[in-house]
Protein backbone atom coordinates (compact mmCIF):
# COMPACT_ATOMS: atom_id res chain seq x y z
CA UNK A 1 0.00 0.00 0.00
CA UNK A 2 1.31 3.56 -0.49
CA UNK A 3 1.38 5.84 1.91
CA UNK A 4 2.09 9.93 2.44
CA UNK A 5 3.52 11.69 5.01
CA UNK A 6 5.91 14.54 5.80
CA UNK A 7 9.19 13.15 6.72
CA UNK A 8 11.18 15.80 8.34
CA UNK A 9 10.18 18.43 6.37
CA UNK A 10 9.94 16.22 2.97
CA UNK A 11 6.70 15.33 1.68
CA UNK A 12 7.13 11.91 0.66
CA UNK A 13 5.25 8.75 -0.78
CA UNK A 14 6.41 5.02 0.46
CA UNK A 15 5.22 1.96 -0.42
CA UNK A 16 4.78 -0.13 2.48
CA UNK A 17 3.30 -3.61 3.64
CA UNK A 18 -0.26 -2.98 5.67
CA UNK A 19 1.41 -4.12 8.69
CA UNK A 20 4.89 -2.61 8.47
CA UNK A 21 6.27 -1.14 11.72
CA UNK A 22 7.06 2.66 11.58
CA UNK A 23 10.32 1.97 13.33
CA UNK A 24 11.37 -0.32 10.71
CA UNK A 25 10.09 1.55 7.53
CA UNK A 26 12.35 5.17 9.08
CA UNK A 27 15.72 2.93 9.90
CA UNK A 28 14.97 1.29 6.17
CA UNK A 29 15.26 5.23 4.72
CA UNK A 30 18.37 5.71 6.97
CA UNK A 31 17.03 7.28 9.95
CA UNK A 32 19.44 5.36 12.06
CA UNK A 33 18.93 7.39 14.68
CA UNK A 34 15.77 5.83 15.51
CA UNK A 35 16.97 3.04 17.32
CA UNK A 36 15.00 -0.51 17.90
CA UNK A 37 15.61 -1.29 21.60
CA UNK A 38 12.48 -2.76 23.38
CA UNK A 39 10.23 -2.84 20.45
CA UNK A 40 7.48 -3.09 23.19
CA UNK A 41 6.95 0.71 24.02
CA UNK A 42 8.73 0.61 26.95
CA UNK A 43 12.44 1.89 26.54
CA UNK A 44 11.90 4.94 24.49
CA UNK A 45 14.92 4.49 22.03
CA UNK A 46 12.95 4.58 18.85
CA UNK A 47 10.73 7.63 19.92
CA UNK A 48 10.16 10.37 16.88
CA UNK A 49 7.92 13.15 16.97
CA UNK A 50 4.56 12.56 14.93
CA UNK A 51 2.65 16.06 14.70
CA UNK A 52 4.64 17.59 17.76
CA UNK A 53 3.90 15.14 20.06
CA UNK A 54 7.02 12.28 21.03
CA UNK A 55 5.75 9.17 20.52
CA UNK A 56 7.86 5.59 20.18
CA UNK A 57 8.01 4.01 16.62
CA UNK A 58 7.91 0.48 17.00
CA UNK A 59 4.26 0.52 18.58
CA UNK A 60 2.92 2.42 15.26
CA UNK A 61 2.05 0.73 12.11
CA UNK A 62 3.53 2.66 9.17
CA UNK A 63 -0.40 3.19 7.71
CA UNK A 64 -0.95 5.31 11.17
CA UNK A 65 1.15 8.19 10.21
CA UNK A 66 -0.65 8.22 6.78
CA UNK A 67 -0.69 12.43 6.15
CA UNK A 68 1.16 13.15 9.41
CA UNK A 69 4.21 14.68 10.12
CA UNK A 70 7.26 12.43 11.52
CA UNK A 71 10.17 14.10 12.48
CA UNK A 72 13.14 12.06 13.00
CA UNK A 73 16.37 13.75 15.13
CA UNK A 74 17.82 13.84 11.60
CA UNK A 75 15.49 16.37 10.36
CA UNK A 76 15.81 18.52 14.18
CA UNK A 77 18.00 21.14 13.39
CA UNK A 78 16.53 24.25 14.48
CA UNK A 79 18.16 26.79 17.62
CA UNK A 80 16.60 24.74 20.30
CA UNK A 81 17.44 21.25 18.80
CA UNK A 82 21.13 22.49 18.61
CA UNK A 83 21.42 24.04 21.87
CA UNK A 84 19.92 20.40 23.61
CA UNK A 85 22.77 19.04 21.86
CA UNK A 86 25.25 21.09 23.14
CA UNK A 87 24.32 20.88 26.53
CA UNK A 88 23.92 17.09 26.83
CA UNK A 89 27.56 17.04 25.62
CA UNK A 90 28.59 19.74 28.21
CA UNK A 91 26.40 18.38 31.04
CA UNK A 92 28.05 14.88 30.74
CA UNK A 93 24.64 13.28 29.77
CA UNK A 94 25.63 10.96 27.07
CA UNK A 95 27.40 7.63 27.69
CA UNK A 96 26.99 4.68 25.22
CA UNK A 97 24.58 7.00 23.03
CA UNK A 98 22.07 4.29 22.69
CA UNK A 99 19.42 6.23 24.21
CA UNK A 100 20.29 9.45 23.62
CA UNK A 101 18.14 10.26 20.40
CA UNK A 102 15.12 9.01 22.14
CA UNK A 103 16.01 11.31 25.69
CA UNK A 104 16.66 14.50 23.03
CA UNK A 105 13.41 13.69 21.00
CA UNK A 106 11.14 13.94 24.28
CA UNK A 107 13.30 16.60 25.75
CA UNK A 108 12.72 18.78 22.55
CA UNK A 109 9.22 18.04 22.77
CA UNK A 110 9.18 19.24 26.59
CA UNK A 111 10.46 22.29 25.39
CA UNK A 112 8.64 23.34 22.74
CA UNK A 113 5.27 22.77 24.96
CA UNK A 114 6.26 23.99 27.99
CA UNK A 115 9.52 26.54 28.06
CA UNK A 116 9.77 26.81 31.71
CA UNK A 117 9.26 23.23 33.16
CA UNK A 118 10.47 22.33 36.51
CA UNK A 119 12.19 18.64 37.67
CA UNK A 120 9.54 17.14 38.06
CA UNK A 121 7.90 17.91 34.33
CA UNK A 122 11.46 17.11 33.27
CA UNK A 123 11.15 13.85 34.67
CA UNK A 124 7.81 12.60 33.34
CA UNK A 125 8.77 13.86 30.51
CA UNK A 126 11.51 11.63 30.46
CA UNK A 127 9.57 8.60 32.11
CA UNK A 128 9.12 6.94 28.49
CA UNK A 129 13.31 6.89 28.40
CA UNK A 130 15.06 4.29 29.54
CA UNK A 131 18.83 4.63 30.07
CA UNK A 132 20.75 2.31 31.73
CA UNK A 133 24.14 4.23 32.35
CA UNK A 134 23.56 8.20 33.36
CA UNK A 135 21.04 7.40 36.26
CA UNK A 136 19.47 10.71 34.37
CA UNK A 137 20.59 12.97 36.47
CA UNK A 138 23.03 14.92 33.86
CA UNK A 139 20.03 14.79 31.39
CA UNK A 140 18.18 16.14 33.99
CA UNK A 141 20.28 18.64 34.55
CA UNK A 142 21.12 19.29 30.50
CA UNK A 143 17.31 20.17 30.25
CA UNK A 144 17.30 22.59 32.95
CA UNK A 145 20.34 23.98 31.63
CA UNK A 146 18.54 24.61 28.36
CA UNK A 147 15.32 25.74 29.60
CA UNK A 148 17.33 28.47 31.36
CA UNK A 149 18.47 29.56 28.40
CA UNK A 150 15.36 29.94 26.81
CA UNK B 1 2.63 -6.06 17.48
CA UNK B 2 0.80 -8.09 15.37
CA UNK B 3 2.81 -10.22 12.75
CA UNK B 4 0.01 -10.45 9.53
CA UNK B 5 -1.81 -7.81 9.02
CA UNK B 6 -3.59 -8.28 5.95
CA UNK B 7 -5.53 -5.04 4.97
CA UNK B 8 -5.11 -1.44 6.37
CA UNK B 9 -8.42 0.95 5.64
CA UNK B 10 -8.91 4.42 6.17
CA UNK B 11 -12.76 4.46 6.77
CA UNK B 12 -14.30 7.92 5.89
CA UNK B 13 -17.56 7.37 8.00
CA UNK B 14 -18.89 4.74 10.38
CA UNK B 15 -21.10 3.28 8.52
CA UNK B 16 -18.21 2.28 6.33
CA UNK B 17 -15.98 1.55 8.67
CA UNK B 18 -18.60 -0.87 9.83
CA UNK B 19 -19.00 -2.80 6.70
CA UNK B 20 -15.46 -3.15 6.55
CA UNK B 21 -15.62 -4.82 9.61
CA UNK B 22 -18.05 -7.20 8.30
CA UNK B 23 -16.96 -7.88 5.55
CA UNK B 24 -13.40 -9.14 6.66
CA UNK B 25 -12.86 -12.51 7.79
CA UNK B 26 -11.24 -10.82 10.98
CA UNK B 27 -10.77 -7.27 11.95
CA UNK B 28 -9.53 -5.07 14.39
CA UNK B 29 -10.42 -1.28 14.73
CA UNK B 30 -7.79 1.03 15.71
CA UNK B 31 -6.98 4.42 16.76
CA UNK B 32 -3.88 5.21 19.08
CA UNK B 33 -3.11 1.11 18.79
CA UNK B 34 -1.27 1.04 22.01
CA UNK B 35 -3.21 -1.95 23.26
CA UNK B 36 -2.54 -3.68 19.75
CA UNK B 37 0.94 -3.16 20.12
CA UNK B 38 0.77 -5.62 23.26
CA UNK B 39 -0.53 -8.42 20.57
CA UNK B 40 1.88 -10.98 18.89
CA UNK B 41 -0.81 -12.48 17.11
CA UNK B 42 0.42 -14.53 13.62
CA UNK B 43 -3.49 -14.41 12.39
CA UNK B 44 -4.53 -12.80 9.38
CA UNK B 45 -5.97 -9.66 10.34
CA UNK B 46 -7.38 -6.28 8.93
CA UNK B 47 -6.96 -3.15 11.07
CA UNK B 48 -9.34 -0.44 10.58
CA UNK B 49 -8.13 2.78 11.21
CA UNK B 50 -11.09 5.12 12.49
CA UNK B 51 -9.15 8.25 12.93
CA UNK B 52 -10.91 9.91 10.03
CA UNK B 53 -13.96 9.98 11.22
CA UNK B 54 -14.11 12.86 13.07
CA UNK B 55 -14.06 10.96 16.65
CA UNK B 56 -11.81 13.22 18.48
CA UNK B 57 -14.19 15.88 19.54
CA UNK B 58 -14.94 17.31 23.22
CA UNK B 59 -18.51 18.09 23.89
CA UNK B 60 -20.20 19.32 26.66
CA UNK B 61 -24.40 20.02 26.25
CA UNK B 62 -25.22 22.09 29.21
CA UNK B 63 -28.99 21.00 28.98
CA UNK B 64 -28.04 16.80 29.57
CA UNK B 65 -25.35 18.43 31.77
CA UNK B 66 -22.87 15.80 30.33
CA UNK B 67 -19.88 15.94 28.76
CA UNK B 68 -18.84 13.88 25.76
CA UNK B 69 -15.35 12.90 24.81
CA UNK B 70 -14.93 11.23 21.30
CA UNK B 71 -13.09 7.80 21.48
CA UNK B 72 -10.47 8.29 19.91
CA UNK B 73 -9.39 11.90 21.91
CA UNK B 74 -5.80 10.83 22.99
CA UNK B 75 -5.43 10.52 26.46
CA UNK B 76 -2.88 13.19 26.60
CA UNK B 77 -5.14 15.82 25.19
CA UNK B 78 -7.01 15.62 28.59
CA UNK B 79 -4.44 16.14 30.61
CA UNK B 80 -3.88 19.48 30.16
CA UNK B 81 -5.65 23.12 28.68
CA UNK B 82 -9.27 21.31 28.09
CA UNK B 83 -12.20 23.21 30.04
CA UNK B 84 -13.90 19.71 30.70
CA UNK B 85 -11.06 18.17 32.78
CA UNK B 86 -11.86 20.78 35.33
CA UNK B 87 -14.65 18.52 36.58
CA UNK B 88 -14.51 16.96 39.97
CA UNK B 89 -12.07 20.09 40.59
CA UNK B 90 -9.79 18.69 38.04
CA UNK B 91 -10.07 15.29 38.73
CA UNK B 92 -9.74 14.14 35.59
CA UNK B 93 -6.79 15.85 33.92
CA UNK B 94 -4.56 14.94 37.07
CA UNK B 95 -5.36 11.62 37.06
CA UNK B 96 -4.93 10.79 33.28
CA UNK B 97 -1.81 12.26 33.99
CA UNK B 98 -1.05 9.25 36.06
CA UNK B 99 -1.40 7.03 33.05
CA UNK B 100 1.54 5.81 31.38
CA UNK B 101 4.17 8.02 30.37
CA UNK B 102 4.24 10.65 27.83
CA UNK B 103 4.58 8.79 24.96
CA UNK B 104 1.70 6.49 25.52
CA UNK B 105 -0.61 9.15 26.50
CA UNK B 106 -0.08 11.27 23.26
CA UNK B 107 -0.94 8.21 21.31
CA UNK B 108 -2.92 5.91 23.42
CA UNK B 109 -7.01 6.74 23.57
CA UNK B 110 -9.85 6.42 25.69
CA UNK B 111 -12.11 4.53 23.25
CA UNK B 112 -8.84 2.07 23.04
CA UNK B 113 -8.67 1.68 26.78
CA UNK B 114 -12.22 0.65 26.94
CA UNK B 115 -12.26 -1.47 23.16
CA UNK B 116 -9.31 -3.74 25.10
CA UNK B 117 -9.98 -3.26 29.05
CA UNK B 118 -6.64 -4.67 30.48
CA UNK B 119 -7.26 -5.57 34.07
CA UNK B 120 -4.71 -2.78 35.29
CA UNK B 121 -6.03 0.02 32.98
CA UNK B 122 -6.00 3.15 34.80
CA UNK B 123 -8.46 5.10 32.90
CA UNK B 124 -11.49 2.52 33.49
CA UNK B 125 -11.18 2.84 37.26
CA UNK B 126 -11.09 6.52 36.69
CA UNK B 127 -13.92 6.94 34.17
CA UNK B 128 -15.99 4.57 36.51
CA UNK B 129 -15.50 6.97 39.55
CA UNK B 130 -17.01 9.45 37.26
CA UNK B 131 -20.35 7.08 36.47
CA UNK B 132 -18.89 7.07 32.45
CA UNK B 133 -21.31 5.77 30.14
CA UNK B 134 -19.80 4.42 26.95
CA UNK B 135 -21.85 5.56 23.45
CA UNK B 136 -21.30 3.27 20.30
CA UNK B 137 -22.38 2.36 16.86
CA UNK B 138 -23.56 -1.07 15.95
CA UNK B 139 -25.64 0.53 12.56
CA UNK B 140 -27.79 2.60 14.90
CA UNK B 141 -26.39 4.43 18.02
CA UNK B 142 -26.37 3.29 21.24
CA UNK B 143 -25.68 4.13 24.86
CA UNK B 144 -24.15 1.68 27.89
CA UNK B 145 -23.40 2.12 31.46
CA UNK B 146 -19.39 1.64 31.67
CA UNK B 147 -19.93 -0.34 34.79
CA UNK B 148 -21.65 -2.84 32.10
CA UNK B 149 -18.36 -3.14 30.28
CA UNK B 150 -17.39 -6.30 31.85
CA UNK B 151 -20.50 -8.35 31.04
CA UNK B 152 -20.65 -11.10 28.52
CA UNK B 153 -23.27 -9.43 26.60
CA UNK B 154 -21.88 -5.86 26.50
CA UNK B 155 -18.87 -7.41 25.25
CA UNK B 156 -20.19 -9.16 22.61
CA UNK B 157 -22.30 -6.30 21.75
CA UNK B 158 -18.93 -3.93 21.48
CA UNK B 159 -16.86 -7.05 19.44
CA UNK B 160 -19.90 -5.79 16.01
CA UNK B 161 -19.54 -1.90 17.39
CA UNK B 162 -17.27 0.91 17.03
CA UNK B 163 -17.11 2.74 20.18
CA UNK B 164 -17.65 6.76 19.18
CA UNK B 165 -17.16 8.25 22.81
CA UNK B 166 -17.87 8.16 26.51
CA UNK B 167 -20.51 10.33 28.12
CA UNK B 168 -19.44 11.51 31.71
CA UNK B 169 -22.45 13.62 33.94
CA UNK B 170 -21.53 16.65 35.17
CA UNK B 171 -21.42 16.56 39.17
CA UNK B 172 -24.78 17.44 40.89
CA UNK B 173 -25.28 20.47 42.91
CA UNK B 174 -22.60 20.56 45.67
CA UNK B 175 -18.90 20.05 45.61
CA UNK B 176 -17.44 17.57 44.02
CA UNK B 177 -13.84 15.94 44.69
CA UNK B 178 -12.21 13.08 44.11
CA UNK B 179 -8.98 11.33 44.13
CA UNK B 180 -6.92 8.43 42.45
CA UNK B 181 -3.90 6.70 43.33
CA UNK B 182 -1.90 4.16 41.78
CA UNK B 183 0.77 1.92 43.10
CA UNK B 184 3.33 0.32 40.31
CA UNK B 185 6.55 -0.64 40.56
CA UNK B 186 7.86 2.29 38.78
CA UNK B 187 6.38 5.34 36.56
CA UNK B 188 6.12 3.55 33.03
CA UNK B 189 5.19 0.33 34.46
CA UNK B 190 1.80 -0.69 34.66
CA UNK B 191 -0.56 -0.37 37.98
CA UNK B 192 -0.43 -3.05 40.38
CA UNK B 193 -3.47 -1.67 42.24
CA UNK B 194 -4.93 1.78 42.07
CA UNK B 195 -8.11 3.54 43.57
CA UNK B 196 -10.63 6.17 42.53
CA UNK B 197 -12.69 7.74 44.93
CA UNK B 198 -15.48 10.67 44.32
CA UNK B 199 -17.90 12.10 46.92
CA UNK B 200 -20.35 15.33 46.37
CA UNK B 201 -20.74 17.02 49.43
CA UNK B 202 -23.95 19.22 50.10
CA UNK B 203 -24.43 21.66 52.85
CA UNK B 204 -21.79 19.61 54.82
CA UNK B 205 -23.49 16.17 53.89
CA UNK B 206 -22.40 13.58 51.88
CA UNK B 207 -24.56 13.41 48.90
CA UNK B 208 -23.33 10.81 46.87
CA UNK B 209 -19.76 8.49 47.02
CA UNK B 210 -18.09 6.17 44.39
CA UNK B 211 -15.37 4.45 45.57
CA UNK B 212 -13.84 2.06 42.54
CA UNK B 213 -10.79 -0.43 42.80
CA UNK B 214 -8.99 -1.73 39.89
CA UNK B 215 -5.88 -4.11 39.03
CA UNK B 216 -7.13 -6.24 42.12
CA UNK B 217 -4.94 -7.88 39.85
CA UNK B 218 -9.02 -8.89 37.94
CA UNK B 219 -10.73 -6.11 36.51
CA UNK B 220 -12.09 -2.78 38.82
CA UNK B 221 -14.96 -3.06 41.07
CA UNK B 222 -17.21 -0.66 42.41
CA UNK B 223 -17.35 -1.13 46.51
CA UNK B 224 -21.29 -0.41 46.74
CA UNK B 225 -21.07 -1.39 50.41
CA UNK B 226 -18.72 1.34 50.76
CA UNK B 227 -20.61 3.79 49.05
CA UNK B 228 -23.51 4.11 50.84
CA UNK B 229 -22.14 3.48 53.96
CA UNK B 230 -20.39 6.90 53.02
CA UNK B 231 -22.98 8.63 51.63
CA UNK B 232 -25.71 10.42 54.38
CA UNK B 233 -22.74 11.64 57.27
CA UNK B 234 -21.89 14.80 57.69
CA UNK B 235 -18.61 15.53 55.85
CA UNK B 236 -16.92 17.23 59.21
CA UNK B 237 -17.98 13.39 60.89
CA UNK B 238 -16.02 11.21 58.43
CA UNK B 239 -12.75 9.48 59.19
CA UNK B 240 -10.44 8.27 56.70
CA UNK B 241 -9.42 5.76 58.95
CA UNK B 242 -12.83 4.44 59.79
CA UNK B 243 -14.21 4.09 56.11
CA UNK B 244 -10.85 1.83 54.84
CA UNK B 245 -11.18 -0.61 57.44
CA UNK B 246 -14.66 -1.22 55.75
CA UNK B 247 -12.97 -0.99 52.15
CA UNK B 248 -10.37 -3.40 53.10
CA UNK B 249 -12.72 -5.90 54.66
CA UNK B 250 -15.32 -5.81 51.48
CA UNK B 251 -12.84 -5.36 48.73
CA UNK B 252 -12.15 -8.54 46.74
CA UNK B 253 -8.84 -8.77 45.96
CA UNK B 254 -5.89 -11.76 45.00
CA UNK B 255 -2.43 -12.12 44.75
CA UNK B 256 -0.13 -12.39 41.99
CA UNK B 257 4.03 -11.98 41.12
CA UNK B 258 3.61 -8.34 42.00
CA UNK B 259 1.75 -8.07 45.28
CA UNK B 260 0.68 -10.64 47.44
CA UNK B 261 -3.26 -10.27 48.10
CA UNK B 262 -2.73 -9.13 52.18
CA UNK B 263 -0.65 -6.64 50.85
CA UNK B 264 -2.87 -5.40 48.34
CA UNK B 265 -5.84 -5.34 50.88
CA UNK B 266 -3.55 -3.23 52.92
CA UNK B 267 -3.09 -0.70 50.27
CA UNK B 268 -6.45 -0.57 49.75
CA UNK B 269 -7.14 0.19 53.39
CA UNK B 270 -4.52 3.11 52.86
CA UNK B 271 -5.19 4.50 49.39
CA UNK B 272 -9.08 4.96 50.81
CA UNK B 273 -7.69 6.55 54.00
CA UNK B 274 -6.02 8.80 52.14
CA UNK B 275 -8.62 9.46 49.30
CA UNK B 276 -11.26 10.49 51.85
CA UNK B 277 -8.72 12.45 54.29
CA UNK B 278 -7.80 14.09 51.48
CA UNK B 279 -10.94 14.89 49.79
CA UNK B 280 -12.49 16.10 53.25
CA UNK B 281 -9.39 18.03 53.82
CA UNK B 282 -9.98 19.90 50.22
CA UNK B 283 -13.47 20.44 51.04
CA UNK B 284 -12.69 22.21 54.41
CA UNK B 285 -10.36 24.77 52.70
CA UNK B 286 -13.08 25.57 49.77
CA UNK B 287 -15.67 26.11 52.46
Amino acid sequence: MIIEFTLNGKDQKFDVEPGEILLDLLRAEGNTSVKEGCKTGDCGACMVLVDGRAMTSCTLFAAQVDGKEVTTLEGLHDELAEELRREFIDAGAIQCGFCTPGVLISSYSLLTHNQDPTEEEIKAALDGNLCRCTGYVKQIDAVKRVAAEL
Amino acid sequence: MLQNVTNYHYPGSLDEALSLHNRESRSYFIAGGTGLALSESRQPIALIDLNRLGLDKLKTNSDTKKITVGATTKIQTLVKGQEITHIANDYLSESLEKVGSYPVRNAGTLGGSIVRPFPWSDVIPILLTLDATVEYYDGSHGSRSLENLYEKEFRSTLRNSIVTGLNISLPEEGVTMARFFKFARSEFDVSSLNLGCRVTIHDGRIAEARLVVGARPSFAQRLYEMEETLAGNQASDVSGRHFSELAKSSVEVGGDQKMSEEYRRAQVKKMTEDAINQIITDYDQRK
